[in-house]
């Protein structure tokens, strides 16, 4: 039994997929796209400086420096160091979580939405591995804000393996804090091979993550059919 | 053999509730001394920590709850920074001691991760300060605690490991290399959600779904179920 399409109601924050494209000479539409793509810069550079000093030892010179960027600009785009790590975490987690809904928003079967969900998560790690890592464990306890911030991403993926709880023979039997600690050993685990900085081989977890996620709800059995028809 | 820390100045800062050493000349071997300033020192830290946060924290602040003098702090510490890293690695040391003992008094496997892990809601849920000292604080003490936070949690994978022994070949299979790693940050996590949202009164109600998430992957859900409702 599956129960359809999920909407991405939960996920107000997420921000619109559609990026302004440049257009020639002075537009409106130009003007916003360069400076999504400033703010990007400076929050990747931001991310670049974290991931290697910790994010108490960096400075707003040291991201300015990293982002090859004028003082200034980093002035008219975000207010502080702690502002502008809200901002790369609220970028960071908007952007994966989009990944996340356009892939498994299209397929029905749950357990084949959580793979297609965590396979999309895998990528954009892998791809910002920097950003990525400020997100996981230093987010915590950059700012009060932050924490929430956490909050709402991990409520997103709690209420997409929730699902299974329909699918599941036994799913009224389940813990009731199980989403939260297979999302928590998910992070863990993505955590500590970021930390190797091999960020190209991130995507090798996919299968084992998979049976993990889903060996609760439908046993290792299946658990490891779905992981193995990746 | 005589203290060499001037006596008086010691003497000055020692609310006598707290004091352990008698002010003063006490020829007490140096080593004693030492060991004993750099425990409160710690202890300062902690409950300075608890009150204004790790950035808050000033090293007048430790050495005003350590009752000790700023000259003893850098006899001991170089920076803030340090004394917290000695004052995470006790707070672990001790929480480790805990766990350990609690998980070898009992003689099968199940009953031993059960044990454990009360011991460590109990300790977390006894030292609120210490709980936050080492999940929340210390994430913002800079990268060498990070280090060692990492490694605690690493630490708990023997525990479950262990668990794979004389498990039929079907279970087996269902573990992966990084099953433990997985289990043990699913816990951690749900503990280190409710320090940060100061809600530790709350982490001993978890003990039966953390023994039951824990202990499923090799006991199946049901005979997991029944470890984890045992009284």
């Amino acid at each position: 039994m599956t129960t359809g399409r999920s909407d991405s109601g939960t996920l107000s924050f997420v921000a619109s997929k559609s990026t302004p494209r440049p257009l020639p000479g002075r537009h409106p539409l130009s003007r916003e796209f360069i400076a999504q793509h400033q703010r990007a810069r400076i929050t990747s550079a931001l991310a670049l400086e974290v991931s290697e000093r910790g994010y108490r030892a960096v400075t707003v010179a040291d991201i300015v420096k990293r982002a090859g960027i004028a003082r200034n600009t980093f002035y008219e785009n975000f207010s502080s160091k702690e502002d502008c790590f809200l901002g790369a975490q609220q970028l960071a987690m908007s952007a994966a979580l989009s990944r996340v809904v356009d892939a498994a928003g299209e397929i029905d079967d749950w357990p084949y939405r959580v793979q297609a969900g965590l396979s999309a998560f895998l990528c954009y790690i892998g791809e910002e591995p920097a950003l990525a890592r400020t997100c996981m464990v230093d987010a915590l306890a950059a700012a009060p804000t932050s924490v929430r911030y956490y909050e709402e991403s991990l409520q997103a993926f709690i209420s997409l393996f929730r699902l299974g709880r329909d699918v599941s023979p036994h799913g009224h039997e389940l813990p009731e804090t199980l989403e939260e600690a297979l999302i928590g050993g998910v992070f863990w685990i993505l955590y500590q091979r970021l930390l190797l900085d091999e960020p190209d081989r991130i995507g090798e977890l996919l299968p084992e993550l998979v049976e993990f996620a889903l060996t609760p709800y439908l046993g290792a059995e299946s658990a490891r059919a779905v992981a193995a028809d990746g | 053999m005589s203290d060499p820390v001037n006596p008086s100045v010691e003497s000055a800062e020692y609310p006598p509730e707290l004091a352990r050493l008698p002010p003063g000349r006490h020829g007490l071997p140096r080593e004693f001394v030492a060991r004993n300033q750099r425990e409160r020192l710690i202890a300062g830290l902690a409950e300075a920590v608890a009150e204004n946060g790790y950035a808050g924290t000033t090293i007048a602040h430790i050495t005003r709850h350590a009752a000790v003098s700023r000259r003893t702090f850098y006899e001991h510490f170089s920076s803030k920074d340090e004394c917290f890293v000695a004052a995470y690695d006790t707070v672990m040391a001790e929480l480790r001691q805990r766990v350990d003992e609690a998980f070898n008094q009992e003689e099968e496997w199940p009953q031993a991760v059960r044990a454990g892990i009360a011991a460590m809601l109990d300790f977390l849920t006894a030292e609120p300060h210490l709980a936050r000292l080492s999940m929340v604080e210390a994430l913002v003490a800079g990268p060498v605690v990070i280090e060692r936070y990492d490694a605690a949690i690493q630490g708990l994978v023997p525990y479950f490991q262990a668990g794979r022994k004389g498990r039929s070949a079907k279970v087996l299979a269902g573990l992966s290399p990084s099953t433990e790693e997985a289990l043990v940050g699913g816990m951690v996590s749900l503990i280190s959600r409710r320090i940060f949202a100061d809600r530790t009164e709350e982490l001993e109600s978890l003990l039966p779904d953390l023994v039951e998430f824990t202990l499923t992957p090799y006991l199946g859900s049901s005979e997991a179920a029944k470890v984890a409702r045992q009284g």
